[in-house]
């Protein structure tokens, strides 16, 4: 008796489950199944953006553009009369072959990507595509830093907040400022406090205080860029990363902690066996959602670095709006889901986190 | 160090980083405010001032016409208007569609979560860009108006985000609760609605308040299904309208005190909700 | 019989006069759309000029829709109209650059006539605006072209000309800056222009390499010409100055950021276009009253070279109505309307009689020395390597921009910039054109 009990329970579940899940399918099906599919499959062809061009099938040509990468070494230059490296005199570099005569010309230009050294060797990194390449290598590294700061500032923020004090309210209200401003007038408010005379808030500051001797191009500079972007999306995501820990955080019933304090433990113990064991779903999620917004970053890269420096979507963009290679940019596209898919299969393996 | 001195000084670092935080929270949206009220001369002083100054002789001026034209342009008005139309029907939609789905994937028993799950994180896995222009073919076919053209398709971002948010919020809940009250005689249903929803109303308020702002703060999208019906525009594309006088000035002034109106909105809503975003777990219906 | 007879003459006779009545099609409302600029006077302008159209075509009705000024958003907006082939939109505002790349999707004007209007305008703008099979796809709308603005107060002071060529400039303001900083204002630079790494470059580095004889990079009969030693000089020439009387952050100012730090006082020279002029002698700024314009220096050429710059209005392929469309598009172009913009909105005509016309001239009297700089002007190669023209600026402008941040030396710059020219347009090489 019990046992069909259980069983109509089971299948009433399941057709309750299917009921519930249907709105969520019907919506993902009329706005996304179309769009992506078109990407997916435009991504094969050389379509052009608004243009009357016959689009071929080009099967994976796009992709092979994108990734084709070649490495090669540099021979060192040789002085003639003594035999040793030449040192270039201004900069005091030793000098190398130029990549213009190693790398491959037939039948793709193969252009300079990165150059590294190792052993005290030193290699080029040519692709047919440099601009994609380093757009990836850009993304990677902003989604690392920016991840790895917003979870731990939203942390702090989050664990603050969480506490009792006066004004705690308000408080809360002031976490989501940055998060409030609208994306494209806050990038375009940071350009500005990055302006490259004094009029820039950064430079003025720097000025003030003895730090700097002349006005930078935030920018314009290769080494500064990438801190400055990052500078500028952890102070926009840090609320919700701390908004979302401050959510898990609620999650744990106090008595945990009163049971702990009367065992003795530290805070810092409770922290370490109590907190972060049970925010790890909430850390989960919204560490797989920032991530994926930070390989997806566009607003700010396209606002403030436009085409002095790529990440994927941005490039993804000029090769849409400019080249007008439809073809190209949905391969980019595609690329950039693969990673992300990578990403979150990744995190949900490594954060032991149950999907059933 | 007495206990009680410890105590002091427990508070008094409590308090300096919590000073720390206000101020680089608050510090470059005050930037936004005091270049708001400065006129283009005052803007391109060197060295930049904290407080608008009067270039010539130094003086705190107040440039307030930033302020005047913002409201005089009938466009931010309209765009304020839209924008909260969207944003909260958007955010609406994906807390209903994502709380059922959220349900089911995180409480009931059933074949096949781990696909579901996937498939729908798998929606906002492309980057805007990619997917505008089929999109906007999608939007033409059927005819969508534009404000309803953003509103369905900003779930491609925020449906994903409520029901992962919501699924593992549902999952945390206590078996129990739902036993018993399967015991008690409600349908799987009414235990969801009656019982459960309440129970993760911080979750629910939290990803609505994230979800908000993300629709709130979205441009790409919105710049084009509008281009044709600049009536319907929502904020962000307003603002970018922003002409100066000339061909290729940019009215910083304006687009400041733009933000800052814009901004100030969504701060008192916050202050409004911000009590249910700790309401936590009430004690009966866990300790049952 | 006769009812017979009589029926059928009925019949020709109804059917005759209702064709006549069907054949007036002149009752038709028509109804266009002119996608344009929303800056400032821009749309007023636009709306004033729809309205006198709409007053002498009655059964026409003219709609102006904005569209956002940032060019790329611009051009991205247009993409998706042409792509979903929208007859939404009529008539199109183009920029000076775009015609090469959107030709096919834009009527012929020759087709509607315009031999007889086209050579009132600049030549330059109409050869831009042709393509490889003669058609004229844009009419020339208001132009720009860069300038040198220079501080009559700081030269009076020292007792120095406006300089001629770039060496004289050099110098000039090396004095200056000198003398300025040693009197206080530790923010004081010499020359101020476009050095970020986006369109404007081009436009910047264009000027001194046609001004020194370097070439347009393309020439107009499609060889790549910018490996030669002139422009290799003054590119190099051009990066000397960033750190010494060009701030080191001018690798990172657009057109805003140049015309910022003039306002403020805090420049001797700036390379800008026009629409600086009327914004600099706003009441309360330093520079208010204190400048003026002149041609930008010449190189080794002997002649001054000032990028051409504007917006064009094409008719699109897809609108319902294009002879009306056509039509209209001429008579914005036309010299009425465009005699009214120069007028009240200080927009630079292309038509070549405005720039001796007495109303003209009294509400804007600088564009009396602005005539030969635009008949001389020189275009950015966007035709001639159409449809990769944005891929051939942004491989000109991270070149230049590489020399100027010390990334690169010129000539590796440059050798690998016609390496990667080659490889994407396809073309040779050849000897530059000198202006």
């Amino acid at each position: 008796m019990s046992n069909s009990n259980s069983s109509n329970l089971a299948k009433e579940e399941q057709k309750l489950a299917f009921k519930l899940l249907i709105p969520a399918f019907l919506i993902l099906i009329i706005i996304a199944l179309y769009p992506l599919g078109q990407v997916f499959y435009t991504s094969f062809t050389d379509k052009e953006f608004a243009s009357s061009k016959e689009t071929s099938f080009v099967g994976l040509d796009n992709y092979k553009a994108l990734l084709s990468v070649s490495v090669k070494e540099l021979e060192p230059i040789i002085d003639e009369e003594t035999g040793e490296q030449v040192v270039d005199e201004r900069t005091g570099e030793k000098q190398f072959q130029r990549p213009i005569r190693v790398l491959p010309r037939d039948p793709y230009l193969y252009r300079p990507s990165f150059e590294f050294s190792f052993f005290g060797n030193r290699y080029v990194v040519g692709a047919r595509t440099p601009d994609f390449i380093r757009s990836v290598w850009n993304t990677l590294i902003f989604t690392l830093f920016s991840v790895f700061f917003e979870t731990v500032l939203g942390l702090i923020v989050a664990l603050v907040v969480n506490s009792e004090f006066k004004g705690r309210g308000a408080m809360r209200a002031v976490m989501l400022v940055p998060w409030a401003v609208i994306t494209v007038v806050s990038a375009r408010m940071w350009e500005w406090m990055f302006e490259p005379t004094r009029a820039g808030l950064f430079n003025m500051l720097g000025d003030r205080f003895g730090l700097i001797e002349t006005s930078y191009s935030f920018l314009s500079n290769n080494s500064l860029q990438l801190p400055a972007i990052i500078a500028v999306d952890v102070w926009k995501t840090t609320p919700f990363m701390a908004l979302l820990i401050l959510a898990g955080l609620q999650l744990i019933p106090n008595e945990l902690y009163e049971a702990a304090e009367m065992d003795g433990a530290s805070k810092f113990r409770q922290f370490f066996n109590i907190t972060l064991p049970l925010l790890k779903p909430s850390l989960a999620v919204a560490l797989i959602f920032r991530t994926l917004d930070a390989l997806r970053v566009f607003d700010v890269f396209q606002v403030m670095l436009s085409q002095k420096r790529y990440s994927m979507a941005s490039f993804n963009y000029f090769q849409l709006i400019q080249a007008r290679q439809m073809g190209m940019a949905s391969a980019i596209g595609v690329i950039i889901f693969i990673i992300i898919f990578g990403f979150a299969v990744l995190y949900m393996k490594s954060l032991g986190v149950d999907t059933e | 160090m007495t206990r009680d001195q410890k105590k002091i000084f427990k508070k008094i670092l409590f308090y300096l980083v919590l000073a720390v935080i206000v101020i680089y929270l608050l510090f470059p949206f005050y930037w936004a405010i005091s270049s708001s009220l400065k006129s283009e001369a005052q803007l391109s002083m060197t060295p930049a001032t904290l407080i608008p100054r009067d270039p010539d002789t130094g003086e705190i001026s107040f440039f307030t016409r930033n302020y005047r034209a913002i409201f005089s342009n009938g466009g931010f008005v309209r765009g304020l208007i839209n924008s909260t139309i969207v944003a909260t029907s958007t955010t609406i939609l994906a807390l209903l569609t994502g709380s059922f789905a959220a349900f089911a994937l995180g409480k009931l028993r059933f074949k096949g979560k781990t696909p579901a799950l996937y498939t729908i994180l798998a929606m906002t896995m492309f980057p805007q860009v990619t997917v505008l222009s089929g999109l906007y073919a999608v939007i033409n076919a059927l005819n969508l108006s534009a404000r309803v053209s953003m509103i369905f398709t900003y779930l491609l971002f925020t449906l994903p985000f409520t029901t992962w948010v919501l699924t593992s919020f549902f999952r945390d809940l206590p078996d129990e609760i739902m036993q018993s009250a399967q015991v008690d005689g409600a349908t799987p249903f009414q235990t969801f609605h009656m019982i459960l929803l309440p129970l993760t109303a911080p979750a629910l308020v939290t990803t609505g308040l994230l979800s908000f702002i993300q629709a709130w703060n979205e441009y790409l999208f919105a710049l084009t299904f509008t281009s044709i019906d600049p009536s319907s525009r929502t904020v962000p594309v307003a603002i970018q309208f922003f002409s100066g006088e000339f061909a290729r000035q940019e009215p910083f002034g304006e687009i400041m005190a733009a933000a800052v109106m814009v901004t100030i909105p969504i701060v008192v809503l916050v202050l409004i909700f911000q009590k249910r975003i700790v309401a936590g777990l009430t004690a009966g219906a866990v300790k049952g | 019989m006769k009812k017979n007879l009589f029926l059928v003459l009925a019949l020709v006779f109804v059917i005759t006069f209702s064709g006549l009545a069907f054949a007036d099609s002149h009752g038709e409302e028509i109804s266009l759309t002119v996608a344009g600029g929303a800056v400032g006077q821009e749309k007023e302008l636009t709306i004033k000029a729809a309205e006198m159209y709409m007053e002498r075509n009655p059964n026409v009705t003219v709609e102006v829709l904005e569209t956002p000024d940032l060019a790329n958003d611009r051009l991205g907006l247009y993409l998706q109209f042409l792509e979903a082939e929208s007859p939404e939109v009529d008539v199109y505002q183009i920029d000076v650059i775009w015609p090469g790349d959107l030709a096919e999707h834009f009527i012929d004007f020759y087709d509607y006539g315009a031999e007889k209007v086209a050579d009132k305008h600049f030549q330059a703008i109409i050869e831009n605006n042709t393509t490889t099979d003669g058609r004229l796809v844009a009419m020339p709308w208001f132009t720009d072209a860069g300038l040198l603005y220079y501080r009559t107060d700081l030269l009076e002071k020292y007792d120095r000309e406006v300089p001629e060529t770039w060496d004289e400039l050099e110098e000039t303001a090396r004095y200056i800056m000198e003398k300025e900083r040693e009197a206080g204002n530790q923010d004081f630079y010499g020359y101020v222009w476009q050095g970020d790494a986006y369109e404007g470059l081009t436009c910047d580095a264009l000027e001194w390499t046609y001004s020194n004889g370097g070439g347009q990079i393309v020439s107009p009969d499609q060889k790549i010409t910018i490996n030669n030693d002139k422009a290799i000089e003054i590119i190099r020439q051009a990066a000397g100055w960033v750190g010494t009387i060009s701030p080191t952050g001018v690798t990172g100012m657009g057109e805003e950021d140049a015309r910022s730090m003039w306002e403020a006082g805090n420049a001797l020279f700036m390379r800008n276009w026009p629409y600086a002029y009327a914004l600099g002698n706003q009441e309360g700024k330093p520079t208010a009253g204190n400048f003026d314009v002149s041609p930008l220096p010449a190189g080794d050429s002997g002649k001054s070279a000032a990028t051409l710059g504007g917006w064009n209005l094409g008719v699109s392929k897809y609108s319902n109505h294009p002879e009306e469309a056509a039509k209209l598009a001429m008579f914005l172009a036309g010299e009425e309307v465009q005699k009214m913009r120069a007028v009240e909105g200080a927009f630079n005509p292309t038509i070549k009689s405005l720039y001796q016309d007495e109303d003209v001239l009294e509400a804007v009297p600088f564009f009396g020395s602005l005539y030969d700089v635009f008949t001389n002007a020189v275009a950015r190669p966007s035709t001639v390597t159409a449809p990769q023209y944005n891929k051939v600026s942004e491989l000109f402008f991270q070149a230049v921009h590489s020399v100027l941040t010390g990334g690169s030396d010129a000539q590796t710059a440059v050798e690998y910039l016609e390496l990667n020219l080659m490889d994407t347009t396809g073309f040779e090489t050849g000897e530059p054109l000198q202006p």
